[in-house]
């Protein structure tokens, strides 16, 4: 398989959602890469290792989490293809978190050497990555706004709005659906309830007519009240170069 | 490993589990349904839709443990 299918989804983000040139592009598919696969479920870097290469998602979704010593944990982001959730390790070399699978992943590892050459040779690119950063750190922000103030049938929704518009990016979103591959227990300790008040939350929705989960895949059943529901605006994503 | 089953009620709307789930032991039951208690009574009580919210956990089908939560709100009267 040639790097242009590894880098494919990052591509079409960097084409959608930033200003990039063809030329910077080509410089992209041509980095050296490892790619592997790993099973749902599995640490790609743990918190407290040091990090010695970036991961790119090729295909599946992961998730960033932080695990307290009494064992419960916080997913604090989810992750899908084209993006590279362990950026930061470049500067920052020794994990504050986890970074792992929600389901069998294709991961394309870029060694930090490779991208800090990257970075001096193309100062485009190196503005780009700053960008995403930023936008990273914007996500964060919501996503505490989010756990911290709204209800849980809003906090779910808002969770899904947002994945949504992001997955829309890489063009994997069918109409009035979308993958969310997340067990009713990692739903939960996304938004900081249990995992019995997640399936409560799961099915009110469904009953309310608003949304559907079923085996990791959203059917949105009434568009209007589930925005409104949400109460998303999605500035906070800059998915346009222009603005 | 037997199931548990978390029926709930808000205001007495039974909202039953019919799935259930396992769980390695009694304490961690517990722990999940007074998290689950307090959670769902939260959002309640803050947006007025019930004042009581009990979660009803059995083993199979035996009861095992009730937790029940109540908004109480006391105002003495002004003149």
């Amino acid at each position: 398989m040639s790097s242009e299918v590894f880098t494919a989804a990052l591509v079409r983000r960097l084409r959608t959602s930033d200003s990039i040139s063809d030329d910077d592009i080509e410089v992209i598919r041509a980095l050296p890469v490892t790619l592997r696969s790993y099973e749902a479920e599995r640490v790609i870097v743990r918190d407290g290792q040091r990090a010695t290469e970036c991961c790119l998602i090729v295909e599946g979704f992961c998730a960033r989490s932080k695990t307290l010593s009494d064992g419960r944990r916080q997913i604090l982001s989810i992750h899908i293809p084209g993006e590279i959730p362990d950026l930061m390790s470049l500067f920052l070399h020794v994990m504050d978190h986890d970074l792992s699978t929600l389901t069998p992943c294709r991961l394309c590892f870029i060694r930090h050497e490779v991208m800090q050459q990257l970075h001096r040779r193309r100062p485009n690119i190196a503005e780009i990555f700053w960008r995403h950063t930023l936008i990273d750190a914007a996500m964060f922000r919501e996503w505490i706004v989010n756990v911290g103030q709204r209800p849980a049938p809003a906090r779910l929704a808002h969770v899904m709005v947002e994945l949504r518009e992001r997955l829309r990016v890489i063009g994997r979103v069918e109409g009035n659906n979308f993958e969310m591959p997340l067990t009713q227990e990692e739903i939960g300790e996304a938004l900081g309830i249990t995992s019995v008040h997640a399936n409560r939350v799961i099915r009110q929705l469904r009953e309310d007519g608003i949304v559907e989960l079923h085996r990791g895949r959203v059917t949105v059943l009434d568009e209007p009240r589930f925005l409104e529901l949400a109460d998303f605006d999605d500035r906070y994503l800059h998915q346009s170069p222009a603005l | 490993m037997p199931r548990f089953h978390f029926h709930i009620q808000e205001n007495g709307r039974l909202i039953p589990d019919e799935e259930g789930q396992d769980f390695a032991d009694g304490a961690a039951v517990r722990r999940e349904a007074v998290a689950t208690g307090a959670s769902i009574a939260r959002d309640a009580f803050m947006n007025g839709s019930a004042c009581c919210v009990i979660v009803d956990v059995c083993e199979e089908d035996s009861p095992f443990l009730k937790v029940s939560i109540t908004l109480d709100i006391e105002e003495p009267t002004r003149s």
